[in-house]
């Protein structure tokens, strides 16, 4: 570890938004993939961006880089914009782009020193402690053709982190990871979140956002249909859902309408939805009654619940998005 | 992972933004770093001695311009080369790099790597083609000087037959033979920028390394059909040939100058076209 290299240059906090997108249009010929969108990210906050495939969340990201160029709209990423500063609008700025990508026949630690090249100032001193934050010190050596997918992602984690960012864009920075590589990246996405590093992560998991973000944007088919905090989406979220299983569905479903549950038949059993004391209670009731309980599992998570309902059936119009934000971080 | 925590810093992030320069060392490095520029390079220095030594031992190629002079000047035999190599040899190698080192990056992917790193797209561009370009001189330099040096040593320095048929000195013949191969210089650059359009708009290695080496075999087809002499000149291959000028009894330069020209419209027009495709595309993929 070396203190006089400076990976993390943040806490420096100020009123202007580390991402302001507004009004941001994209389309290719007659698809628009992002549809006069807003997002404002502040300075410090772990802000997720989260859809299924589709939704426009990495055409969003490839115009906050300058890959392509919005239709209509501005989007500036610390006062700065495109339109006005060219590539000065992403000092301060570093991630990747769906899967990080590298030269094959070169080792993790010769595409970082190339890449460190590009970066310059004291960039290339910082190449041990990034291999060390991301875990990769063992295998610096080894050409990158070699590393498993979760490697690259990490050695795209450490190549972002050579560039000392004030804001750190992950683009779906789980995907294709086994649990073990999910568990990891997620620990050090947040551990970088802790230092005060202003993350903007995409994703299309709810379970990850859930557990990593403070604020959200959820968009689809290229809208936002919602943005707002965590905490005030699971506010709106509905009850946790169980799948309940018995030697009489029927009468089960019956014991589950007095004790004033939501409950719909499926195929393998009985969606039940409610508080959770009450399911408790549910269970009590179906054993007293001589019903025999063949299987308990827990359906989606509220928020995953949520996520399906506003993205399957909202309409896909900014207008009609839910905004339940609090109004304190803009 | 012991780290994360442990540096922070008070001060805003400066504005970290390399210049044209460090774009250009970080393209030679990577260049460098290729085992196929470098097997090139070396290419062009061993190939020569090996085309010399066969040479010397078969029965001389009568047919080709300085053919029949390989075995009784070392000045012939550079130039003899030369006749052969431009045919398709020397485009072949102006598009090995120049083809390739702009779709390599779409071929691997890593054009969003690049250009997410405060990197202008007009800095990458003159880095990537002032690497090919000095590449592709510095291939020609060592091929001429390999072939001359090679040739001299083995088939010796006598004088040089004249395209008019005078005998020209020893002494004079060695800049002319240097000057012959200088005159490559234009076309060579002239099939880098050609290779570079085809590499930054096919986005496909295959077609930026391949199709510069078609072209301009179908432009010497069409150079040597009758009654197309104003089109033969705009040809990118006809500068290959003037270098026939300097050793005839009366040296003429006219088609040197018309080749370096014509040379230099087509490496312009080329590389504003490649310039301003790779400025408004749309970085997707990868």
């Amino acid at each position: 570890m070396l203190a006089s290299c400076v990976i993390f240059n943040v806490r420096v906090m100020s009123d202007v938004l580390a991402v302001n997108a507004v009004h941001l249009t994209k389309t290719y010929g007659s698809l628009t993939a992002v549809n006069d969108i807003a997002v404002q990210v502040a300075q410090g906050e772990v802000y997720g961006v989260l859809g299924p495939n589709g939704a426009g969340k990495t055409t969003f990201l490839r115009m906050l880089f300058g890959l392509i160029r919005p239709d209509t709209g501005t989007l500036e990423v610390f006062g700065r914009s495109w339109q006005r500063h060219g590539v000065n609008s992403l000092s301060g700025v570093a991630g990747f782009i769906e899967s990080p990508k590298f030269y094959p026949a070169l080792s993790g630690r010769k595409n970082l020193r190339l890449l460190a090249g590009l970066d310059g100032g004291d960039a290339a001193a910082c190449i041990d402690d990034v291999l060390d934050v991301v875990g990769l010190t063992d295998r610096q050596h080894d050409k990158v053709r070699g590393y498993s997918f979760g490697m690259r992602q990490r050695l795209g984690v450490a190549s972002a982190l050579l560039r000392s960012p004030r804001l750190l864009v992950l683009d779906e920075p789980a995907n294709g990871l086994d649990p073990a590589g999910i568990r990891d990246m997620r620990a050090l996405v947040r551990r970088l979140a802790d230092t005060g590093l202003t993350v903007l992560l995409s994703s299309h998991d709810m379970g990850e956002v859930e557990q990593i973000c403070d604020n959200v944007t959820i968009m689809k088919s290229g809208s936002v249909v919602h943005h707002g905090s965590i905490a005030a989406l699971r506010e709106l979220a509905p009850e946790q859902a169980h799948r309940i299983t018995s030697t009489d569905d029927d009468r089960a479903a019956e014991l589950t309408r007095a004790r004033g549950l939501e409950v719909t038949v499926v195929d393998d059993g009985l969606a039940v939805r409610g508080p959770q004391k009450d399911v408790d209670a549910l269970v009590a009731d179906i054993v007293d009654a001589g019903i025999a309980l063949r299987g308990l599992t827990r359906d989606e998570t509220p928020l995953e619940a949520l996520f399906f309902m506003l993205t399957e059936s909202a309409p896909a119009d900014p207008a009609a998005g839910v905004d339940i934000s609090t109004g304190a971080r803009r | 992972m012991t780290t994360t925590n442990a540096v922070l810093a008070g001060t805003p992030t400066a504005c970290r933004r390399p210049g044209t320069a460090a774009v250009l060392r970080w393209e030679v490095a990577k260049l460098a770093a290729q085992a196929r520029s470098r097997a090139l390079l070396i290419g062009a220095v061993i190939v020569p001695i090996a085309i010399v030594l066969i040479f010397n031992t078969q029965l001389p190629p009568k047919d080709t311009i300085y053919g029949r002079n390989i075995h009784t000047s070392g000045y012939a035999v550079p130039l003899f080369v030369l006749a052969f190599a431009h045919q398709w040899v020397l485009p072949l190698l102006a598009a090995l790099v120049a083809g390739d080192i702009f779709a390599n990056e779409d071929q691997h992917g890593t054009w969003k790597t690049i250009l997410t790193r405060s990197v202008s797209r007009t800095q990458v561009f003159w880095a990537k083609t002032l690497t090919a370009a000095g590449f592709n001189l510095l291939v020609l330099a060592l091929l001429a000087a390999s072939t001359i040096t090679t040739s001299l040593l083995v088939v010796g320095t006598q004088r040089l037959p004249g395209l008019s048929g005078q005998l020209i000195p020893a002494g004079h013949a060695l800049p002319l033979v240097i000057a012959s191969w200088a005159t490559a210089v234009a076309p060579v650059l002239g099939f880098t920028a050609l290779a570079i359009l085809l590499s930054v708009t096919t986005r496909n290695p295959t077609i930026g390394v391949a199709a510069p080496v078609v072209l301009g075999m179908i432009m010497q087809i069409v150079g040597s059909l009758g009654g197309l002499n104003k089109a033969r000149r705009v040809l990118l291959t006809t500068p290959f040939e003037t270098w026939h000028g300097l050793l005839t009894a009366h040296p003429f330069h006219a088609p040197i100058i018309t080749g370096v020209i014509v040379s230099a419209a087509w490496l312009v027009v080329c590389l504003t076209l490649a310039y301003l495709y790779l400025r408004r595309r749309d970085i997707t993929g990868g």
